[in-house]
């Protein structure tokens, strides 16, 4: 952002709920790097899929740290991709009305899986 | 981005009406936006078949040993491209935003996050798909 005059400070605008989202996006996206990359390495490249059955689960999850891990991870990627998908909505779904009801359904939906997913890591066991 | 003179003659040319074609970072748009989505669509899906190791451990397994099969192998490979891709590209983004300078040498960027994918995605998939190239593919 570039201002000129004496008193640009002052008229910069407060930074608003977009800006915030802008700013977002950036930090969640360098976390996830180290978040969504060590996972997917540990659970197919390190691990083979199929060792990952329910017995793998149980041992990882008997580390508070590896639920503290995945929680972050949920709680990022989609966060992130929601406000992506937000984004993307606002660019193709053009009528108000659709817009709105296309969000609804979107945020009711991964909302309830965000409680459903914290559910499961918190009271597996 | 320039527009230099190669332009004029395509803007000319096309007629009113037609898909907008950018260059590499049009590409790199779309490629970062499909790419979010697909991953993100992924992560619903993910979260409903690991909960139900708190329903069954048992039905955890017998779903979960569908992600051994070969179709759903290559689907993971694709995965981890898109994941990759993605991660490195927005690394490109956030270090365009801190740097301004960099937009100069944005196509060498591009093709640097188009490399590394390629370098480390393609090993990457080979060893999710060892048990099939292998022939030891269970599930
Ligand atoms: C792995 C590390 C990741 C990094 C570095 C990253 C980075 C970014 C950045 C910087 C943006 C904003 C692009 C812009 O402002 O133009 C973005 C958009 C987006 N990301 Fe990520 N992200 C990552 C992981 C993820 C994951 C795991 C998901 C899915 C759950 C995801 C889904 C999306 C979506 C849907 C968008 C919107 C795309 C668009 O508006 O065109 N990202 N990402």
């Amino acid at each position: 952002m570039r201002t000129t005059g004496p008193d640009a400070r002052s008229r910069r605008p407060r930074p608003s709920f977009e800006t915030w989202s802008w700013f977002f996006m950036r930090v969640s996206g360098l976390v996830l790097v180290f978040l969504a990359l060590l996972h997917f390495a540990i659970t197919h490249i390190v691990n083979d899929v199929v060792e990952t059955d329910a017995t793998f689960v149980a041992e990882r999850w008997d580390n508070p740290l590896w639920r503290l891990f995945d929680w972050t991870l949920l709680a990022l990627a989609l966060l992130h991709g929601l406000n992506g998908l937000r984004w993307s909505i606002d660019d193709y779904v053009r009528s108000p009305a659709r817009r709105t009801s296309v969000k609804a359904v979107v945020y009711t939906f991964s909302g309830v899986l965000f409680a459903y997913g914290t559910f499961s890591i918190v009271t597996y066991g | 981005m320039s527009a230099g003179p190669d332009l004029a003659p395509a803007v000319r040319a096309a007629p009113a009406g037609t898909v907008y074609r950018g260059r590499s970072g049009q590409w790199a748009f779309i490629g970062h936006r499909i790419s979010g989505v697909l991953v993100f669509l992924f992560l619903l899906l993910h979260i409903v078949d690991v909960s139900l190791i708190n329903i069954d451990p048992h039905l955890y397994d017998e779903v979960h040993e569908l992600y051994g099969n070969v179709v759903l192998r290559l689907f993971e490979v694709g995965l981890l491209f898109a994941l990759v891709f993605h991660a490195l590209n927005g690394i490109r983004i956030v270090m365009v935003d801190l740097f301004p300078g960099a937009v100069r040498r944005e196509r060498r960027l591009l093709a640097a996050v188009v490399f590394l994918t390629l370098a480390t995605c393609i090993p990457g998939g080979y060893v999710i798909l060892l048990p099939f190239i292998e022939g030891t593919l269970t599930g």
